[in-house]
Parts: structure tokens; sequence; C-alpha cells
């Protein structure tokens, strides 16, 4: 057998007996493992709720953007043709996400049903005889940023069917949404570093207890010639596999949670289509994968540091 | 064999804990190392194994200078010398098989060689059938035998012994080193730290004691005598 094919051999053997050593460790110090993934759970669910929390905040803000419109009144004697242009112009904006034309009849109807249950109202509206709404054009914005300079370029249009503006309390409203969300982004993100950076000092806390406890053991590998490699390695690979395991049970209860969550969340965001659920697993392997890298890499540190530390390898 | 030349160890400066030491152990010898707590016993075998460094002098084992041995080399120094310990040091997560056998191991050796090689020192240290046992559903002397048979694991020219029989009663410390005996036999160099009187009495031979870190007497075959 050549030398290269010996070296192949050897280290083969070597990488497969870290790993049993790793899950013989594993396996037979069953408490100190559950403690451990435990507090990892734990750590990676606060996260996930936080972050539950950010994106429920996010699309509460944007289902109120949504919500955003400016309207232009026509005046009632506008052709179809005439308002029909206009509309086209309205959407050719860059500003513009949507134009919708609200015809005088559907305004009356709008009108009708809204004021169903007011007699008086509907008795007056029959009394005039015809319809006295004029048709209307509602605005949306792309985005709620850009709405101060889409009113401008709104009041500049002269179009002679443009009867009456109303954007005024719109203009507030969308300043105070995007203070609110500028507020909720920095504090959201805040209380997340607070939150993430706990999570990372209690994992890092709970290998290097895991590790210490090994202290004794990692001393007599050292005693029998055990070089730093087996030493180190089958830690290596626990941290790794801890990492694993907190990342799929916490997965496993995580979803649960939503579920549960959901319901409420719909009542919540009436008209407005969201489902926390399909978000996380739509997003399934950035948030998780992400969260098992950071997780592992946590580990893997603590772990190397602990080792030095505690057993001087 | 095994030749310290000089060998002064400070933790103190003012105080050495071991102080101008020249020793020479022939291959084969069967070596007591006794003296009071404190003496400089231990300080010497962690010297032997690597753990600790000289502060002055030589050491040379076989054709090996370990004086300035580096720390990777420390692993291989270790493969090469089996040791044993008053408190046995063995894994307790592991069987007395796989405590034997993880020395093997760690060295990649493969898994037919240290099936054969494991059955064969657990056969001569007696603990064949109790080889699936965790340490602590054995006796101290079978945990001691088990801590041999994992020194012997790499047949070392070399074993130290340090304090083998300080946790045993004395029908197990009479078997231990009745097994440490049988291992000299077959060739292999004993040293044998202790200050267990009785023993050292029986065994008749080669007695080196230490006082205060120096070496206040080396006799043939001699008696335990402070």
């Amino acid at each position: 057998m050549t030398k290269s094919k010996v070296n192949i051999l050897f280290n083969m053997t070597s990488f497969w007996r870290i790993l049993k050593f790793s899950f013989q460790d594993i396996s037979r110090n069953v408490w100190l493992t559950i403690a451990t993934i435990t507090i990892l759970v734990l750590a990676l669910f606060s996260v996930n709720i936080l972050l539950t929390v950010q994106v429920l905040s996010q699309n509460a803000v944007e289902a109120v953007k949504g919500k955003v419109n400016l309207s232009l009144y026509l005046r009632p004697e506008s052709s179809e043709a005439e308002i029909l242009d206009l509309k086209t112009k309205l959407e050719a904006m860059p500003e513009v996400k949507t134009v919708k034309y609200i015809s005088k009849n559907q305004a009356l109807d709008s009108f009708r049903e809204r004021n169903q249950n007011n007699p008086e109202i509907l008795s007056a509206l029959r009394e005039l005889g015809k319809n006295p709404l004029s048709p209307s054009l509602v605005i949306n914005p792309k985005d709620s940023d850009q709405a101060p300079a889409l009113i401008e370029q709104i009041k500049k249009n002269n179009n002679p069917i443009i009867e009456s503006r109303d954007f005024t309390d719109n203009a507030l409203l969308l300043e105070k949404i995007n203070q609110i969300t500028k507020k909720v982004n920095e504090v959201g993100l805040f209380i997340i570093a607070i939150f993430i950076l706990t999570s990372v000092l209690v994992a890092y806390n709970s290998i290097k207890v895991a590790i210490y406890t090994h202290r004794q053991e990692v001393e007599i590998m050292r005693l029998v010639g055990a070089s730093n490699r087996f030493i180190y390695q089958p830690f290596l690979f626990s941290a790794v596999f801890y990492a694993l395991a907190a990342t799929i049970i916490g997965v496993a209860l995580f979803f649960p949670f939503l579920s549960l969550l959901q319901p409420y969340l719909e009542v919540f965001f009436l008209d407005y289509q969201f489902n926390v659920v399909h978000y996380f697993v739509s997003h399934f392997i950035l948030i998780f994968g992400l969260q098992f890298l950071a997780m592992a890499l946590i580990n893997i540190l603590a772990s190397s540091l602990a080792i030095r530390r505690y057993a001087k390898v | 064999m095994i030749n310290l030349k000089h060998v002064f160890k400070y933790y103190n400066p003012a105080v050495p804990v071991l102080a101008d030491i020249n020793l020479a152990i022939e291959a084969g010898e069967f070596i007591s190392l006794v003296g009071q707590s404190g003496a400089g016993k231990t300080t010497l075998v962690k010297i032997l194994t690597g753990e600790e460094r000289v502060s002055s002098g030589q050491i040379i084992i076989g054709d090996w200078d370990i004086t300035d041995i580096s720390r990777r080399e420390v692993p291989h120094l270790r493969r090469q010398i089996g040791v044993i310990f008053q408190d046995f040091k063995l894994l307790p997560k592991k069987t007395l098989w796989e405590n034997v056998a993880f020395a093997l191991e760690v060295c990649g050796q493969p898994q037919d060689k240290i099936d054969r090689v494991v059955s064969s020192v657990m056969r001569i240290v007696g603990l064949e059938d109790k080889r699936d046992r965790y340490p602590n559903e054995v006796s101290g002397g079978e945990q001691q035998r088990a801590a041999i048979a994992r020194a012997l694991i790499h047949q070392p020219k070399i074993l130290l012994a340090d304090e083998p029989t300080g946790n045993l009663d004395s029908i197990n410390a009479n078997e231990i080193i009745e097994l440490l005996q049988r291992i000299n036999n077959f060739g292999t160099t004993v040293i044998l730290v202790t200050h267990n009187r009785e023993v050292v009495n029986r065994l008749k031979k080669r007695v080196v004691t230490i006082e205060n870190g120096v070496i206040t007497s080396d006799q043939k075959q001699g008696k335990y005598i402070i």
C-alpha cells in the first residue's frame, strides 16, 4: 500500500473514532447533554419569539401603510375617456402603486351600503332624485416615504376634470407612520441585539460548563498519549451536534407555537394577507440555517476556549 | 535506559523541589523510588512523562533526549512509557475494555489489531470476564489492573507506577505488586514510586530514597530506610 493510501486510511479511521468518541460522550452523559441542549433551545426560542415580534410589527406597519391612499375627486360631468386618460397618466408615475377608479354609480352604491342603517340619509338621497356624488380616483403610493413628493406632484396637476384633492390628513398620517416604523425598527433591533447577546453568553457558558465537567477525562486522555486532535475534535463534534439538536428541537417547538398564534393574528390583520407560519416556512433555510450556523460557531468557539482553559490542551 | 543528569526543578526560586538528581536506570530493572510525601517523587514522575519540564539538567530515555521535549512530541513519549496512578485515572464513562482500547485508538491503530492486543492484555491482568463493566462497577484492585492493562497496551519498555497500591487493601496491593513483578520478568523496566514500607522490603530490589528533593540513598537490594 502506498504512503498516501495509508495516510487516507489513517485519517478515515481517526475521523470515525473521533465521531464515535463524540457520540459515546453525548449518549453516556445524558443529563449533561439534555441540560446543555435545553439551554440552547431556550436561547433560540427567545430569539425566535423576538424575531416574530419584529416581523409582526413590520407587517402591521405595512398593513397600515397599504391602507394609506390619496383621493382625487373629479367633476361629475367628466367623460369616461377623460377619467381613464388621467388614470393612465397617474399610473405611469414611478411613485404610484395603483390607481383605482370609483365611478359615480360605484360611489353611490358604496355610500348606500355604508349608510344602510341610516334611513334619514337614504331618504334625503331619494328626495334629491339624482346621484350627487362625484367620481374619484384613489391613488395608492408605492412607498409611504415617497408620498409627500407624490402629493406635491399631484398638486401641480392642473387637469380640468379634477374638482378637489383630499390628502392633507394622509400626509400627517404618513409622517406619523414613518416615524413609528423607524422607532419600531430601532427599538426592535436594539432588543434583538440584547437578546442575541444574552443567548450567546448563555450558550457560551453552558458549553463551558459541559467542558469543565470533562476536565479530568481530558487529563486522562493526555496521559495515555492522545494527541490534541483526539482530545479537541470530539468536543467540537459534540458542540456542532448540540447546535443541530437545539435547532431541530427549537423548530419542532416553535412551529406549533406559531400555529397557536396565527388565529389571533388573522383577526388583527383583517383585510391584510399575512400568515406568520407561511412567513417562517418561506424563510426557513435563511432563519433556521443561520441560527444553526451561528449556534454552531458559538459552541465551537466556547469549546475551544474552554478546552484551552480547563484542559490545557 | 533512563539517565537523569544534574536535574533541578524549581517552582519557587528559593526552594528546589528536585536538587541535582543523578540517576541511571538500566533496561529491565525493577526500582523502587521511596520517600515521604512532598519529597519530590511525583515531580520526578511528571518530568519523566513530559508533564513537567526540568529547570536545569538533562533527561535521556533510550536514545531520546526529552529535556526540551515539545508539546507536540509529548503524546509520542507517553505512548512509550506506561504510567499507572494511585487513583487509577480511568475514564468513568468508558468500559474497562474501552479504557484499554482507547490508548490504541488515539494512535490510529487498526481495529483488528486493537481487538487482538486488548484481549491479550486483559487476559494478562485477569480481567477478560469484566471487560464490559464500567470502572465504578468493579473493585479498586480491578480498576488498577485495568489501568495496568492500559499502560501495557503499547508494550512499553518502561512502566511508571506512581503509588499504585495507595488506594488498595493489602490483598489487592499484593496482587498488583505481583503483577508488576511478572511484567518486569517479561523485560519491562518498572519504576515503582511508593511509601509502602512492607511492599518495598518484600521486593528486595533496588531502592532509591529521595528526601527534600535530594537522593539520599541508592541500594541494589535495598530496604525502606526512612
